[in-house]
């Protein structure tokens, strides 16, 4: 701009000053009353919206699809239109020239004209430029595919029952339900191997969380314990093998206390006197607990899965006579109760049930009062059973 | 009394003065989208108290960044309150300062005499970005941590120095500790400098230039 045009802009400026008004107040008041409604949003976002709980950082799972925060998506997207040979063009020269061009716009732009209809060329770049931004990022959002949305346990409640029930699967087969050891009987490959417990004062004591948790990942592969980490072939992440390790801890560490209603989640549940056990509240719970590390896919089990209320019932080489309802010699009765099956010719078909060490009276006797009482499946089957009961008294 | 303190204290501070150059000016008549840079200061105010306060607890190493943010949200009273506000809060002020920006040049107010008001704003939107950047790291969470992996990734690919961009970015060839706490100190110290000296010379200027009028059709 040279000197006459300065001297009209101001003449200008000055003008619109005189015709204008205070600044305070009138410009502060609406300044305050949008910085206001700024406020209320925030509040609202942050108590209706929240911010969404990821899983701890993991750099084994690598699956996890990488999310830039939103502002940053339209470059993210752009970047898939630069062939890799020239990827540097798109990661850097573009980047660092849009930043130049946006500094240096008062002196590129050198017209002196400012309402828009006479500046149509640079106002359309831009907008032509801002709607591809949008665009892009619009793009992205909808092509980047959403990661796997697992249950992610970050109270101690729920690491309590996510550690349980992953223990449960991966774990109690070769060290027990209680990580009491002994000797591994009904597991393939380790049958007859004698394990230490790992419940013990002196493990708990000696080993610390990172221990524990190296342990699990890493597994003792020279002793027979095989790994379950990501990182070294298992199927476990970070933020499973963390809950594992504190359900570890705050379970047999007598040092270690735990919230009352964090150390009741995840535990079998108690029957109440009269209360006829149901699939739903009781039966899975000790199933998750006893029998699903070698009643899963893949293991040596008769192919007997105990994973749902269907497989239970219909799954396994001895299906018909596993669970009869009301009849005390169904197979999985007698297994439980430390009794062997066998076939005509005399040859052992099922060994008792688990095959290590029987499980405590109290939940035998839940699993036969469930048997004698027809195998109801949820909490609301059994209530109507447990009314009928009653009335007949 | 009221009076005889406010004489004290103006005669010694010069309070009459300031209400004077800053408050008790004439500016020429806008609209609200005028609005939207106060918006922008209030929202980086926002953003510097919850930061702060989250401070408190949050420790900023891999072994403990997850955890305390989760004892934030969940242990601390109102934690979740002032988390999600900074969460919040973060987008919504790159949000703002970039539609004021768009404001600005569609009134073509970063012409004569607002050019390095122009300039600082630039500086702070990019400062901006670099907090958003730096600071998605801290949760250490896999959001986070993959984000970065690829956002550094980005600089890597720069000819000749990217291998050195890279590694001081990450103080290493991977994400580590370091990376964590040299984010951490962007985040919280070498920012937070740079945007308080810009934004006190873009709202110094403000002041010294008065906010541009609306333009006519003939201008
Ligand atoms: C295939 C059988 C098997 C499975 C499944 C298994 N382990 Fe092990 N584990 C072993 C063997 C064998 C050892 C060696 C220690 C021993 O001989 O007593 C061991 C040792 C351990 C130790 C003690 C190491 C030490 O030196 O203190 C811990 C703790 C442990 N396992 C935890 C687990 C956890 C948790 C799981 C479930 C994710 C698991 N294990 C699954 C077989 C197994
Ligand atoms: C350590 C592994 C292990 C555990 C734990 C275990 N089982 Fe088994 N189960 C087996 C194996 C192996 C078989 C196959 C028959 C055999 O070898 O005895 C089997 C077979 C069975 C069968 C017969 C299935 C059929 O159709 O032939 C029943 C019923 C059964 N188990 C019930 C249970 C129950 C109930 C529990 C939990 C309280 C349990 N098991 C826990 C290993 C286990
Ligand atoms: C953290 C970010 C920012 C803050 C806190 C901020 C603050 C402010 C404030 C309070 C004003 C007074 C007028 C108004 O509210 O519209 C203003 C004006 C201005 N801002 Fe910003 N701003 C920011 C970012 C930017 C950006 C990104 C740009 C452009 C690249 C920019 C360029 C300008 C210009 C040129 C003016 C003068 C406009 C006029 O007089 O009409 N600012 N800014």
């Amino acid at each position: 701009m040279n000197e006459e045009q300065k001297q009209k802009y101001k003449q200008k400026y000055d003008q619109a000053k005189q015709n204008g008004v205070k600044f305070w107040p009138d410009i502060i008041y609406k300044d305050l009353l949008v910085s206001f409604a700024f406020f209320i949003l925030l509040i609202g976002l942050a108590a209706f919206v929240g911010v969404a709980i990821e899983p701890k950082a993991d750099p084994s799972d690598s699956t996890y699809v990488p999310r830039p925060e939103w502002y940053f998506l339209f470059l993210f997207e752009f970047l898939k239109f630069v062939p890799g040979k020239i990827e540097w063009m798109g990661t850097f020269v573009l980047p660092v020239i849009g930043v130049l061009v946006l500094f240096a716009l008062p002196f590129l732009d050198r017209n002196p004209l400012r309402h828009w209809k006479n500046r149509l060329t640079g106002v359309s770049i831009m907008g032509v430029v801002v709607l591809g931004m949008v665009g892009l990022t619009i793009r992205s959002v909808i092509t980047t595919p959403k990661n796997e949305e697992g249950f992610v346990a970050n109270t101690p409640a729920g690491k309590m029952i996510l550690g349980g029930e992953l223990y449960g699967i991966y774990c109690v087969e070769c060290h027990g339900p209680d990580g009491e050891g002994g000797v591994i009987a009904g597991v393939e490959g380790m049958e007859g191997v004698e394990l230490k417990p790992i419940s013990s004062r002196d493990e708990m004591y000696t080993r610390s969380d990172e221990t524990l948790g190296a342990i699990i990942e890493y597994g003792q592969q020279d002793l027979g314990m095989p790994p379950f980490g990501l990182a070294y072939g298992g199927e476990l992440k970070k933020s499973e093998l963390d809950a594992m390790v504190f359900f570890m801890r705050y379970t047999w560490d007598d040092r270690a206390e735990l919230p009352a209603d964090a150390a009741s989640a995840g535990a079998i549940p108690n029957l109440a006197e009269n209360e006829i056990p149901s699939y739903e509240v009781h039966i899975s719970k000790i199933i998750q607990r006893y029998c699903i590390s070698c009643h899963r896919p893949g293991k040596e089990n008769n192919n007997y899965l105990m994973g749902t209320y269907q497989e239970i019932l219909t799954t396994g080489d001895n299906a018909a006579n596993n669970l009869l309802a009301g009849d005390m010699t169904s197979y999985l009765i007698q297994a439980i109760n430390g009794e062997s099956i066998f076939d005509e010719s005399g040859e052992e078909i099922i060994q008792q049930m688990p095959p290590t060490k029987l499980m405590k009276e109290e939940y035998i006797s839940i699993f036969e009062n469930w048997v004698l009482n027809g195998m109801p499946e949820t909490a609301a089957d059994a209530e109507v059973l447990t009314v009928e009961v009653t009335a007949e008294e | 009394m009221a009076e005889n303190v406010f004489s004290w204290l103006d005669e010694r501070l010069g309070l009459k003065a300031i209400y004077d150059t800053i408050l008790d000016r004439k500016v020429p008549k806008v609209n609200w989208w005028f609005t939207l840079g106060s918006a922008s200061l209030f929202l980086g105010i926002m953003q510097g108290i919850t930061g702060m306060l989250l401070s408190v607890y949050y420790v900023p190493t891999p072994d403990h960044a997850y955890d305390s943010i989760t004892f934030i949200m969940t242990g601390v009273q109102f934690g979740w309150l002032i988390r999600g506000i900074h969460h919040w809060g973060a987008s919504l002020l790159i949000l703002t300062a970039f539609i004021h920006m768009l404001r600005v040049f569609f009134y073509g107010a970063y012409k004569y005499p607002r050019e390095f008001t122009w300039i600082t704003g630039v500086g702070l939107l990019i400062s901006a970005l670099g907090m958003g950047f730096t600071g998605y790291l801290l949760p250490w969470n896999q959001r986070s941590y993959w984000a970065t992996t690829v956002g550094s990734e980005i600089a890597g690919t720069v000819p000749w120095v990217g291998d050195f961009i890279l590694r001081t970015l990450r103080g290493g060839t991977n994400l580590s500790a370091l990376t964590l706490s040299r984010f951490f100190s962007l985040h919280i110290w070498i920012f937070p400098a740079i945007i308080l000296a810009t934004v006190g010379t873009h709202l110094y200027l403000v002041i010294r230039l008065g906010i541009s009028h609306i333009p006519d059709k003939d201008s």
